[in-house]
């Protein structure tokens, strides 16, 4: 860990917005210039909290300095020309997607996340089947058995087995916890699990076929199939029996990791399994997401327009299609006649490639291209409060303000542009 | 200043029923009539009109972790139910589920200007209040869910001392920024973690080895103790199950005379006489309300139709997920704090058990004597849509009209049940007990549900019409806070409502132990865990009004 530099003020119990863990034990030391996580930071948490110099940022139109008045009332004027404006959320709190919904319903637009696809692969299901599902301090202290299926978690979730299966005792289980892999033991996993990790070699694609056979053996039905997705029923059998023998089992997997057609399709029978598994005991899955405030757009969205994403207000009320809606989509298809993209949180996004003008509200770093409009905005859980969505969909974070800043929230830039609208009206 | 003339006013806090009487208003308080000559900026004639508080409903899952998986699980209710913004309001969507700025407008314009989320789990206290946030017009208040908390049951395990729990509840309610606490199937949630898939009200938990009895005990003394104006807020044991009858009674037993609040009723009022093992024990169940002064209750009515049933209880949204209509459901083991589950619910007049669900919510509201003890609801969403709320009304106050509808339902079920033979029929002055004066009271709200100088302006005028379905379908006026916002059934002017919260003393040691306990165990601190005042407000409520704890408020 790093070491503060002098003069600086500590945070303790900081929480970190940067993945859909919300982390929030870090200690943190913020100077003018720059904040240095000290204690429990990953090296995605240290490299969003160090880049917090914004002063020099400031709005450009077609990528040349404007005012932030001048920006608003172009970004206006795109609007009020746009015919079919989307408007992507790439990570922004609650008051974010508040402001950003009531823009979409002002100008007609279009709302999705940009890892709406990632999203969509969970929300089907939830839509179709639904699940039995659990929460991180369950898992810590609760869970025996962790299955875990196309991801290696950590890259995605730097801090995951840390936090829910480290050095600590769990309230209840007494048992050794078991991890099982469906693809490989991830190299970085820690020492102390490597041991207790065993692991199928199963390509993502192939989850569905092992899971249904799974169902199968469950059920009790009689498979002539030799091998299933190159697994011997013998291991597939062994594995239900471990998971039947477990007094609280937990099947993980990461929807952005399973990036091939029709992946619901294989979490429906991952969470089917699981269902029929709570007939004589307990069993319950845990989707990752969450990270670049997806989940938090998701809320919102829901609670907002009774709808999860892919909204349209195209015709004044809200309507949902989970394909039609689809941002990346319709600007693939020139479908779309100006993007609102909003990337609070990490400046490595950007948004898609298109023929349409692009208002970007970003993280001072963020690229916008040449026909664009370009805010810089101040970062939730840096420059200002505000509320993110955890992984596990229930927990609510309040992240701090740790610094000042002289750029307004994503909130008050989108109110900014909607402001210009009336007055151009 | 605003003069309401000559309206006839049902005001039971006050003794009034139905008497013609003026109404004045100023900055958002009804005010004594003024001074001959003062200057009244507007007056409005309500001749042959009918005036009444605005009511309140206190027990309706507006907010929360559930409801919006319920809302994202359920397109087909949102289809066809979206509507476009207009100058005033905001889109939406929504039935079963209606989105936030759907149901604050849905309210207020049938006269409600207040609403209590009443299961909002402590760690989700935030999502709930934000959802509050985003609904507008209507007053939020939440009451946040203790006893199935691994924090409490280990406490009571190791036989700790009564105040400690007293310190803990007045914890929870300052945290989750709550106005009164509910316990949901008391410690059944968490014995559903350990694969219990029943708990009596004298079963030990399998793991902490507590009875629900001594949970139900201890919470309804510490209430007390902290002089919280709201009783411990009861979802019992065994809901929906045949037989359930003697669960509720020995519930009501655990108060020990405290008291205790027993909610949607008619999911627990169940026998198991007759072939098909179900029938209804509504008269015992209000025979024994009847009795017990210390107990109130609200009845959960069912209507017939799609909804969605959402409730904290897995232990039974488990048991009940084979009856999902569409076939799809979620059961959620959240944070060794509590739980949640979501399934989708058809009741079909057609169906034996729905129907005699149907009678048995009515029997109850007809056979419970005392309409400050019982309160008008469906358990929004799980009986029926708050949306059906006229219906209930008129099948309350038309004799007529609710045995035409009796003999529309499965005949066996008619049949089986006694309520044509009660002609109890409720007086406007009755309905306004149950959905103004008797919820205010209940919750110690000093200022809300009665018509005196110096209560908020929450008023509600309706026309007097024969059919009281329509009639509180679309009153002519609705005022919260002594504006204008609604009429004839329209949102005219929308606002932001207050958050309705109490803040009862206690010894802040308990927090060291909180500390510990969040850091060795959880995955949130300690220090991120309460929501302030202040994070209220950014949550979007525009105020916290804090009601005070005292005895006698009841």
């Amino acid at each position: 860990m790093s070491k503060q530099p002098t003069g600086a003020q500590e945070f303790i119990h900081v929480p970190c917005p940067f993945c859909g863990l919300l982390c929030d034990d870090l200690r943190i030391a913020v100077a003018e210039r720059a904040a240095t996580v000290l204690a429990n930071g990953c090296a995605k948490s240290q490299r969003l909290f160090r880049a917090i110099a914004d002063a020099d940022a400031t709005p450009l139109v077609n990528g040349k300095p404007a005012t932030i008045e001048v920006a608003a009332s172009n970004a206006a004027a795109i609007l009020r020309e746009a015919r079919q404006p989307v408007l992507i959320s790439a990570g922004t709190d609650v008051a974010g997607m508040r402001a950003l919904l009531e823009l979409a319903e002002r100008t007609g637009g279009i709302v999705d996340h940009d890892a709406g696809d990632a999203i969509m692969r969970n929300l089907l299901v939830l839509q179709d089947s639904g699940w039995i599902s659990t929460t991180l301090t369950e898992v810590r202290n609760r869970a025996d058995l962790l299955i875990v299926a196309g991801t290696d978690i950590s890259s995605r979730f730097p801090r995951f087995f840390e936090r829910l299966f480290g050095k600590f005792d769990p309230l209840f289980t007494t048992r050794e916890r078991e991890i099982c892999f469906l693809g490989a033991i991830p190299q970085d996993l820690p020492t102390s699990l490597k041991a207790r990790a065993t692991s199928l070699a199963v390509g993502p694609q192939r989850l569905g076929e092992v899971f249904g056979a799974l169902r199968g053996l469950l059920a009790g039905r009689t498979l002539t199939a030799q091998t299933v997705a190159g697994v011997s029923m013998e291991e597939l059998a062994a594995l239900l029996a471990r998971m039947r023998k477990a007094h609280y089992g937990v099947l993980t997997w990461a929807a952005a990791d399973l990036a091939f057609p029709h992946a619901e399709l294989a979490i429906q029978t991952m969470c089917e399994l699981v269902t029929a598994l709570n007939v004589s005991g307990r069993f319950a899955v845990l989707p990752l997401g969450g990270t670049d405030g997806d989940l938090t757009t998701a809320q919102v969205t829901t609670w907002q327009t009774g709808f999860p994403l892919r909204v349209s207000f195209a015709g004044g009320l809200p309507t949902y299609d989970p394909w039609q809606h689809s941002a990346q989509a319709l600007l693939a298809r020139n479908e779309a006649d100006a993007v609102v993209f909003v990337s609070a949180l990490d400046y490595a996004h950007a948004p898609p490639e298109s023929d349409a003008p692009a208002i970007v509200l970003g993280r001072p770093g963020t690229r916008s291209g040449d026909r664009s409009v370009f805010i810089p905005v101040a970062t939730p859980g840096i420059h200002h409060a505000g509320h993110l969505f955890r992984t596990d969909n229930v927990v609510a974070i309040g992240v701090r303000k740790l610094a000042e800043s002289t750029l307004p929230s994503a909130a008050q830039a989108l109110q900014t542009i909607l402001g210009a609208m009336e007055k151009q009206q | 200043m605003i003069r309401l003339r000559d309206g006839r006013l049902y005001d039971p806090a006050n003794g009034i029923d139905g008497e013609v009487r003026d109404l004045f208003v100023n900055a958002g308080r009804i005010v004594a009539a003024p001074a001959a000559g003062t200057h009244i900026d507007r007056e409005i004639d309500l001749r042959g009109r009918i005036v009444m508080a605005g009511a309140i409903d206190l027990h309706t899952h507006i907010g929360g972790g559930k409801v919006n998986i319920a809302r994202a699980m359920l397109p087909e209710d949102h289809r066809h139910s979206a509507f476009a913004s207009t100058s005033q309001t905001r889109s939406g969507s929504g039935h079963a589920a209606p989105s936030t700025f759907a149901t604050g407008y849905r309210y207020a314009e049938m006269g409600y200007t207040a609403c209590f989320e009443p299961a909002i789990l402590p760690v989700n206290a935030r999502q709930a209040h934000m959802e509050m946030g985003d609904t507008p017009i209507v007053d939020k208040g939440g009451y946040a869910l203790l006893g199935n908390d691994d924090f409490l049951l280990r406490l009571m395990a190791s036989g700790a001392d009564q105040q400690l729990f007293n310190d803990y509840v007045a914890w929870t309610l300052h945290a989750t920024q709550c106005i009164g606490i509910k316990v949901v199937n008391p410690g059944g949630i968490s014995a559903f973690k350990f694969n219990a898939r029943k708990l009596d009200v004298d079963e030990p938990h399998p793991h902490y080895r507590v009875t629900p009895r001594a949970i139900l005990a201890t919470l309804t003394r510490a209430l007390h103790d902290l002089r919280v104006p709201f009783p411990l807020h009861v979802h019992a044991s065994n809901l929906g199950v045949p037989g359930n009858v003697e669960t509720t009674l020995a519930t009501m037993d655990a108060a020990g005379g405290l008291p205790i609040h027993l909610t949607h009723i008619q999911f627990h009022s169940y026998g198991t006489e007759g072939e098909r093992k179900f029938s209804s024990a509504a008269a015992r169940i209000a025979d024994a309300i009847n009795r017990q002064q210390n107990v109130s209750t609200d009845v959960g009515q069912i209507m017939f139709g799609q909804t969605v049933t959402a409730s904290a209880d897995t232990m039974a949204q488990h048991r009940n997920s084979h009856h999902a209509h569409p076939d799809k459901w979620v059961c959620m083991d959240i944070e060794c704090d509590a739980g949640c589950g979501v399934v989708p619910f058809r009741y079909r007049d057609g169906n034996f058990v729905n129907a005699l669900q149907w009678a048995i919510g009515l029997e109850l509201f007809l056979r419970v004597q005392d309409p400050w003890r019982v309160f008008l609801t469906t358990d929004h969403p799980n009986g029926a849509p708050f949306t059906s709320y006229p219906h209930l009304i008129r099948l309350l106050m038309d004799r007529d009209f609710r045995n035409q509808k009796l003999a529309q339902i499965h005949p066996e079920a008619a049949a089986h049940s006694e309520l044509a033979g009660l002609g109890r029929e409720y007086s406007l002055y009755e309905i306004a007990i149950m959905t103004r004066a008797a919820p205010a009271r209940s919750l110690g709200l000093a200022d809300r549900g009665h018509l005196s100088a110096g209560a908020a302006a929450d008023i509600t005028v309706y026309e007097d019409l024969p059919d009281r379905e329509k009639m509180f379908t679309a009153p002519e006026y609705v005022f919260k806070d002594g504006e204008l916002v609604a009429q004839r059934g329209r949102i005219v002017k929308s606002t932001n409502g207050a958050t309705h919260v109490v803040r009862p003393d206690f010894d802040r040691g308990i927090e060291k132990s909180l500390r510990d306990y969040f850091e060795r165990y959880h995955t949130i601190a300690f220090d991120n865990f309460a929501i302030s005042a202040d994070e209220l407000g950014e949550c979007g409520s525009r105020e916290s009004l804090v009601h005070a704890c005292a005895r006698g408020v009841r």
